[in-house]
């Protein structure tokens, strides 16, 4: 018991952890991962943080949870102001605490006048570091992504409805495979508690990606990172996912819902993100096909342009957030496995399966006649340029940026350019070969009479299209191949609305 | 006199002439500025203005014309909807650029176009590659002299604004605002919507011949505003704007439009919607042109924020706390003619509408009887100022700025005036203001329920004394 020798060696012992555990915190602090643009002559500066806490997270049975805590954060009060008091706080400087969950990160962001830097700051720390964890803003906050579930996907959007259920047929049963909002059923049973211990868990600074542009002043990063080691050491590196999932065969999903027009998306997992060098062939490919939201690609113009089928028509080789709102890819959603869509904009019932067809149909001739030269040479002069536009600002630059580094690749704006100068029609048309196919998709319809237009897809009959105004020639001659296109579903499953993100 | 200083008396008085034969001010902000950015202003011989304002937005610049033709220009009768319908137009081609050459060159270039109509203004931008700034103003400068297209081609283009119009009216915001402003104006061309009235929209194919006026009528470089943001330098615009624009014709004719006759009573009407929704009402009040410099065009701005923004006891109650109503809020919508102060609110149920609207009424009567706190004031000038400054964040929400104080007061600084007459308003100026504008006879309201739940408190159909 007093033998001098075991005392000594425990002294050793505690002086060795004292040491480590000084080591550990010193280790932590430079082991916030933080991305920096500066530019001192910008009167703004953008802050994200970008943590590992996305829905994949989320417990089994308490999806929702990684949304309930980032809201719980950023619009809930703090230890030492109600939320009211906090929005109050920002309102002179016209700032916010924004926050986007996505399936692998969580980002809560803002922008400030670098007058309001530091009171900013402050405010920003606070929320994050001091959370109040309030009863009632937890149900409130819980009551609005109920809302998000029932009035925006549900009730309110046909279309977020259509791109948010496609995502869960793709992963089903994959992490990726529930809205990050969770469902109706597994909101109510979160608690306090849960949020709580996954605040502790995943907000960490090893989970943590720190981005930083604009006009700050010198040293504003180190103190803002010395600050946020005071959140929890935490471990780097992410979950890991299982593999892509499987399609197999055409398979139908049709919402059935009191709507007066059809929202089709069709699409299926894609084995390449981002880093992948493939990504760059096929993004040159999907831009012939369906660039977002411009007449640019050969759905919009074969679909809009010609057959006046509707307002839209585009594809997508990554997912694509918020994509009526947005005319460029929005930074910080990054995920490390995609899928390929394509988004069909509500068309009249009688046009449904015609749409379908003609969607079909630009993709299997993408696929049999690949680009010509032509085509190749101007996408690629188009994305060369068009491509710049995506990184107006610098707060969209940061995220890319935050996103290359989640990657693992160059900068994602130059590295388009530099992979795009050095590609040749060839890779395109392999990439076409390689990775795009109807054979084996999910669909979602967001339609009424649901079992009509089930029936209607099984008989699988042509589908001829009449037209109002004068069609050239050239149209009337492929609808002869669209119309009687064979689509030969393998499941059509029907569903009513109230049942989607249920359980 | 010793020869340095007469060189520096040479140099300074070579700097005033320089700056005289370009006709404008200083082009550096002030300290202070809201609008913080330097900003080149020149005139051709033809009219037509020139702004240059460059920009840290590495290889991208925003490139405007703006119009100065709105829907406000609409006089004849007939025919509201044309200034958009045209600006539709302005995408069919000429000679030397075909409509598909002229989507093939955007695609090469990997430019954004896209055009806008509003009711003072229509604004042409692209957005692209600065290196491309020549080949821009060719195209550009082409269309806006040399716009060729057929009647057929007028014709098919007219069933896009009906299908536009189509898609809008699934919403019950586009009825409301066209029977708000129906209602609200007798004489003035602020009486219909920019989309225009559906019967007019209906009789467009017949009007090739109009439209061919239309174009000689408002687009003439008078009338039009370069505007140019982002990686260039004042020189190569300038230069360029010369070569392409210079030999454009003059030749714009001011529409006359007629002025609307002070409001005497009280104007109500209510809708009835087909399909399930919640109840709207939407009340607006005629209030004066807007002018930059003027205190009381400022007081109106911060009055939407005083009483219906985010922060206002109002809000608070209605929306935070009884959750009577999802929407609600106030806007001053400047103008160039007088115009309205409208308040759009939107109740859980039909029966909470009424309660809302007698909310907003004693909102408005508290801030007529004692003036706002000055401290709240001082809080909504902050955020005023710092929401304008954190969205000028790139080229193209600079030149939506910029593009914006041309149209409505005809030159860029007005920005910075607007934001000066925010500092000097006073609490008094709000009282005074509110007790001006918000009077009953000088008030219109549209209110809006699904068929057969019409909403208490409307006189059912439209009421016009």
């Amino acid at each position: 018991m007093s033998d001098p020798r075991k005392l000594s060696a425990a002294l050793l012992l505690a002086v060795a952890a004292l040491l480590a555990a000084a080591a550990a915190q010193a280790a932590a602090q430079a082991s916030i991962d933080a991305v920096e643009l500066p530019s001192s002559s910008s009167p703004l500066v953008s802050l994200r943080l970008q943590f590992d806490a996305g829905s994949i997270y989320d417990p089994p049975g308490k999806e929702g949870l990684a949304a309930l805590t980032g809201l719980m954060l950023a619009e809930a009060g703090t230890q030492k102001r109600s939320y009211s008091d906090l929005v109050e706080a920002l309102y002179p400087m016209a700032a916010a605490i924004d926050l986007n969950i996505d399936r692998e990160v969580t980002l809560i962001s803002g922008t400030v006048h670098r007058d309001q830097l530091d009171s900013y700051t402050e405010l920003l720390e606070e929320a994050l570091l001091r959370p109040g964890f309030a009863e009632s803003d937890f149900k409130r906050n819980r009551e609005q992504l109920l809302a998000e579930l029932t009035d925006t996907l549900r009730a309110g959007s046909d279309e977020l409805l259509g791109l948010e259920a496609l995502q869960d047929r793709i992963f089903a049963g994959h992490p990726y495979g529930h809205p990050s909002e969770g469902t109706v059923e597994s909101l109510q049973r979160l608690t306090l508690d849960d949020v709580k211990a996954f605040y502790k868990e995943r907000f960490t600074q090893g989970s943590l990606m720190l981005g930083i542009a604009g006009g700050y002043p010198q040293g504003y990063l180190d103190r803002l990172k010395h600050d946020l080691a005071a959140l929890p050491a935490g471990q780097k590196g992410r979950k890991p996912l299982p593999p892509l999932p499987k399609v197999s065969g055409r398979n139908f999903t049709l919402i059935e819902k009191q709507t007066a027009s059809v929202g089709i998306q069709f699409g299926f997992p894609l084995p390449i993100n981002r880093g992948d060098p493939d990504y760059f062939p096929l993004m040159v490919a999907n831009s012939y096909l369906g660039e977002h939201r411009s007449f640019y690609g050969r759905l919009m113009n074969e679909l809009r342009g010609e057959r006046g089928l509707n307002y839209g028509d585009y594809s997508y080789i990554e997912y694509w957030f918020n994509p009526p709102g947005t005319d460029y890819p929005t930074p910080n959603v990054p995920r490390r496995q995609q899928y390929f869509s394509v988004w069909i904009r509500p068309v009249v019932p009688g046009d449904a399966q015609f749409a379908l067809r003609a969607a079909l149909y630009e993709i299997q001739r993408l696929r049999d006649k690949g680009m010509t030269q032509e085509d190749f040479d101007l996408v690629r002069a188009f994305l060369l340029n068009y491509t710049k536009l995506w990184a107006q600002s610098l707060e969209d630059r940061l995220g890319f940026r935050m996103d290359s580094r989640f990657y693992g690749m160059p900068y994602y704006i130059d590295e388009i350019d530099a992979r795009l100068r050095k590609l040749k029609l060839e890779d395109v048309n392999a990439a076409i070969r390689k990775y795009l196919s109807t054979d084996n998709y999910e669909a979602v319809f967001v339609t009424a009479n649901a079992q009509q237009l089930k029936e209607t897809l099984q008989k699988d009959d042509p589908s001829p299209k009449s037209y109002n105004s004068q069609v050239e020639a050239e149209v009337l001659e492929a609808d002869k191949a669209i119309q009687s296109l064979k689509v030969r579903p393998t499941r059509i499953d029907v569903i009513p609305v109230g049942e989607v993100f249920q359980k | 006199m010793s020869l340095r200083f007469s060189l520096a008396l040479l140099s300074l008085l070579f700097v005033a002439f320089a700056a005289n034969t370009a006709g404008a001010a200083t082009p550096q902000p002030a300290p202070g500025d809201v609008f913080p950015f330097t900003t080149y202003e020149t005139t051709l011989d033809n009219g037509l203005r020139v702004v240059t304002i460059p920009y840290d937005s590495p290889g991208i610049v925003a490139y405007d014309l703006v119009v100065r033709t709105g829907a406000r220009d609409e006089v004849e009768a007939g025919h509201s909807g044309f200034a958009h319908f045209f600006e539709h137009m302005m995408f069919r081609g000429t000679e030397r650029y075909s409509q598909d050459a002229y989507t093939a060159l955007m695609k090469r270039m990997g430019a954004n176009s896209n055009a806008s109509t509003w009711d003072d203004k229509t604004i042409y931008r692209l957005i692209g590659p600065s290196r491309e700034l020549a080949t821009m103003m060719d195209v550009e400068s082409d269309r806006f002299q040399n716009l060729k297209y057929d009647d057929e081609g007028f014709r098919t283009e007219s069933r896009a604004v009906l299908g536009e119009y189509n898609k809008s009216a699934s919403s019950p915001f586009l009825p409301m605002q066209e029977k708000l402003r129906d209602l609200a104006f007798d004489k003035h061309t602020y009486k219909h919507s920019t989309i225009g009235f559906l019967a007019d929209i209906k009789a467009m194919p017949g009007y090739y011949q109009y439209s061919l006026d239309f174009f000689k009528r408002f687009y003439r470089p008078e009338n039009v505003t370069l505007l140019v943001v982002g990686d260039v330098k004042r020189e190569t615009v300038e230069a360029l704007a010369k070569q392409y624009y210079g030999g454009w014709k003059k030749g714009y004719e001011p529409a006359s439009i007629p002025a609307e006759p002070e409001q005497t009573a009280q104007r109500k009407a209510h809708l009835d919607w087909p399909a399930p929704v919640h109840p709207l009402a939407m009340l607006a009040w005629h209030t004066p042109a807007h002018s930059a410099t003027s205190v009381d065009s400022a007081a109106l701005d911060l009055i939407a924020e005083v009483v219906f923004g985010e922060t206002s006891p109002l809000y608070r109650e209605l929306v935070v706390e009884k959750q009577w109503v999802d929407l609600l809020a106030g806007d001053a919508d400047p103008h160039r003619d007088p115009y309205l102060f409208t308040v759009t609110v939107r109740a859980k149920s039909d029966d909470l509408l009424p309660k809302a609207q007698q909310a907003i009424d004693e909102a408005i009567a508290t801030l007529q009887r004692q003036p706002v706190n000055a401290a709240r004031l001082e809080r909504i000038k902050s955020h005023q100022r710092y929401a304008f400054a954190l969205g000028l964040s790139s080229a193209p929400t600079i030149a939506g700025q910029a593009a914006q104080a041309i149209a409505l007061d005809g030159e860029v600084k007005s920005v910075n005036q607007r934001f000066a007459a925010y500092q000097k308003v006073t609490p008094a100026d709000v009282q005074r203001v509110a007790r001006a504008i918000f009077r009953p006879q000088n008030e219109t309201s549209v209110t809006l329920s699904h068929a057969g739940t019409k909403a208490q408190g409307a006189t059912g159909g439209a009421s016009h004394e």
